[in-house]
């Protein structure tokens, strides 16, 4: 048997006289020192007797010890009576299995189907689910069937809760099976991008008029100009987008300007800094861009949908228009209901709304005598920040608080280890801020990089909902910190719910005070996410480099 | 010290002869070898890990783990010693996984001076506690310091073993020893069993 480390014990073997100290007398007693050192040790108790009695308190303790640890206090439980094996872990795949398809059912006819059918009203003719999902589904169409959405969470979550209290049965494979599962049902939708013609205008394309693409068409350049017509959609990433030619499917072009005089017969969906429309869309328009036009000329026969600073719509609306945007003028023609949410609205004499209309905004608007309106426009002013004289602010802080427990309730029963990995990782509050700064902003980057390929839309819609999910569960690890620095560190689930509900409220309560709660809010939420970061690295690089067993 | 409460009357020979059924596919001789080791690995889980739960979950992944590796098993070594370091593994990696922010870092541990031990009051103190006590006692102490105690006075592995699992360096095995006993002393209220006198009494 090998000396210890010399350098290590000197610190312990100062000798009091003659006498020996604790650390000599265990390492004489665990038959760890080397022979000449034990020769003296045992020269020395030969001759001491408080030597004798410290060797003999510290053998007897050994015993003790050894004698409160063997004892016998519980028996195996009855369910570990049987032997362990993989048949028993299939029933976790099977329940797993089951869920998933329920699952996927549930989200099929709540959630795609409606989407679907909608998708198809509308005319929407890209070649794949997911394509129609976010752009029909969930930017425009779809928030009714949303709706469901929340449903199935719940389902979901009710599911995850059931595993979670049968798991003595199943086994921690069950929640590994259920998430796999269900990451296989998000991801098992493959896109199926159809084949497009790809053209690249360096710096600039242009589709000269008489010709007709009989495909979709995709244009990536510096300055791209449609004359001709494209029977199909026409996908632009472009500085600047100029459309004479027809497009007989949908518009979907991301830019810095974009210029529609060509009729459109699908629906027109752009990214952009302005956008001026001067021509018939058949379908719908959705925008998001710095500022709108519709020429008095034109005409939009589905619904409008645009965020951004300023939109003036001077032309023909056969749909719905909901409008946030800060500055808003109308002078044409709205068919149906109006919605906004903004700083101003004028209406011009000229203006003609055919459905109800509401606004939401900071000041009053300014409707001229001429406009024609259905019925007079519903005015909500609202208070600017929160409104601490209301009892049901507080209210709505407390469900927030409690949709915030219920998420870190669940997330630390199914995943306590990561939960305890990313709470850790708090404490290193410098990396953990950095690297949150950095996932906050580049992963939506990485995001629409991986959207903007039609191909890697699946995976970008998929990341999207993940980093989601990471922004909200962020401030469950700061909660969770925050908590255990005021009740401090106890083993067990209990403590750790106990530090969750503590730490949440704290946060809440510090994310209600004026001025100081939004930047708190933003700092928790960087912090959180560099910490989740951190214990996901963490943990796939222990996972990489941990020992195996034996 | 034996390797504790495991293979009860089950000779060398006939606990090989097992072993082999067992790496040959024979589900039975599984279930008879996992009787035979069940109890005590589910008792060790339960001297390391925080709760009852923790502990029958681990029970279980420890056994699938031994399935899986039997074939790496030098079966010149003794099986207990070898089931034990699958199981303390299992178990540190469990524990090392929630990081337990209350261990404390081997430097610091190196450092802290330890107050000599009055023998008389530590005898009282193993008068006065009962095996539950100190198990309660034991629950209490920080990760590493709980599960260098129970290898080494539950699983009786060596210095070599622990400094093996723990992932320190031999030297410190005793060290870590040590310190956890004073700190189960301290966790049974006898505030490391030390008196101010006891070093002036001893040089008299």
């Amino acid at each position: 048997m090998s000396h210890p480390d010399d350098s290590l014990h000197a610190h312990f073997n100062n000798r009091i006289d003659d006498h020996f100290d604790e650390m000599t007398g265990l390492l004489y007693l665990e038959g760890q020192l080397d022979a000449g050192r034990a020769r003296d040790v045992s020269a020395h108790v030969a001759a001491c007797g408080s030597c004798r009695e410290l060797l003999s308190a510290l053998e007897k303790e050994a015993i003790w010890l050894h004698e409160a640890l063997t004892t016998d206090e519980e028996s195996l439980p009855a369910h570990l009576a049987a032997k362990p094996e993989r048949g028993s872990i299939g029933w976790g795949w099977v329940v797993a299995f089951g869920l998933g398809v329920g699952g996927a059912y549930t989200l099929w006819t709540g959630f795609i189907q409606p989407s679907l059918t909608q998708a198809a009203q509308a005319g929407f003719t890209q070649g794949n689910v997911l394509t129609m999902l976010f752009f029909t589904g969930a930017f425009w169409k779809g928030w009714d069937t949303m709706r469901t959405l929340p449903e199935f969470m719940a389902a979901a979550t009710l599911g995850m809760v059931a595993i979670w209290l049968l798991r003595r049965h199943w086994q921690r494979f069950t929640t590994i099976a259920f998430v796999m599962g269900a990451l296989a049902c998000v991801l098992g939708l493959p896109p199926s991008a159809r084949a497009a013609e790809m053209e690249r205008g360096n710096p600039s394309y242009t589709l000269p008029a008489g010709q007709e693409v009989n495909n979709d068409l995709i244009v990536v350049a510096g300055r791209a100009r449609i004359d001709g017509d494209v029977d199909g959609d026409l996908i632009s990433f472009s500085s600047s987008l100029t459309v004479n030619g027809h497009v007989k499917g949908d518009i979907i072009a991301f830019g810095q300007e974009i210029i529609v005089n060509g009729p459109v017969d699908g629906n027109v969906r752009v990214w952009c800094q302005s956008l001026s429309l001067n021509s018939t869309i058949a379908k719908n328009v959705m925008a998001w861009n710095e500022q709108i036009a519709l020429d008095e000329k034109a005409s939009v026969g589905g619904s409008l949908m645009t965020g951004g600073a300023t939109a003036e719509l001077d032309g023909h609306i056969g749909g719905d228009v909901l409008a946030l945007v800060g500055d808003l003028t109308i002078n044409g023609r709205l068919d149906r209901d109006l919605t906004v949410r903004g700083d101003r609205l004028t209406i011009g004499s000229t203006a003609q709304i055919g459905g109800k209309a509401k606004y939401e905004g900071r000041g009053q608007p300014d409707i001229a005598s001429g406009a024609k309106l259905a019925s007079p426009i519903q005015i909500t002013i609202p208070k600017s920040g929160p409104d601490y004289t209301r009892v049901t602010y507080y209210w709505h802080q407390v469900l927030l608080w409690g949709a915030n427990f219920l998420f870190g309730l669940v997330l630390l029963l199914l995943l306590p280890g990561f939960f305890s990995d990313a709470v850790h990782q708090t404490r290193r509050v410098g990396p953990a801020v950095g690297f949150g700064a950095l996932f906050l902003f580049a992963t939506p980057i990485a995001i629409i990089i991986a959207c903007i390929t039609i191909v890697g839309l699946g995976i970008g819609i998929s990341a999207l909902l993940l980093y989601l999910i990471a922004l909200y569960a962020a401030q469950l690890f700061v909660g969770s910190w925050l908590g255990e620095q005021l009740l401090g560190y106890t083993v067990g689930i209990g403590p750790a719910v106990a530090r969750l509900a503590i730490g949440l409220a704290l946060l809440r309560v510090l994310r209600m005070i004026p001025f100081v709660g939004p930047i708190a809010g933003f700092i928790i939420i960087i912090w959180g996410l560099g910490a989740l970061v951190l214990a996901a690295y963490g943990r796939m690089h222990s996972q990489s480099s941990s020992p195996v067993a034996a | 010290m034996d390797r504790q409460n495991t293979a009860g009357a089950m000779s060398d020979t006939q606990l090989a002869q097992l072993l082999s059924q067992v790496r040959a596919g024979n589900s039975d001789a599984w279930g008879d070898l996992y009787r035979q080791y069940a109890a005590a690995i589910f008792r060790f889980c339960r001297r390391v890990l925080p709760t009852r739960e923790d502990a029958e979950d681990a029970t279980t992944e420890i056994f699938m783990k031994v399935k899986q590796k039997l074939a790496t098993y030098d079966s010149s070594r003794p099986f207990t010693a070898w089931l034990y370091k699958v199981a303390s593994n299992h178990c540190w990696d469990t524990l090392r996984r929630r990081r337990i922010r209350q261990d404390l870092e081997t430097g610091d541990l190196e450092k802290l001076p330890l107050e000599h031990p009055d023998p008389g009051q530590l005898e009282r103190l193993q008068l006065e506690h009962t095996g539950k006590e100190v198990r309660t006692g034991l629950a209490k102490l920080p990760d590493r310091a709980r599960m260098a105690l129970v290898l080494r006075y539950y699983a009786d592995m060596s210095y070599d073993e622990i400094a093996d699992t723990l992932g320190v360096r031999r030297a410190f095995v005793g060290v870590l020893l040590l310190r956890a006993r004073h700190q189960l002393r301290e966790a049974l209220g006898a505030g490391g069993a030390s008196a101010a006198g006891a070093v002036a009494g001893r040089r008299t």
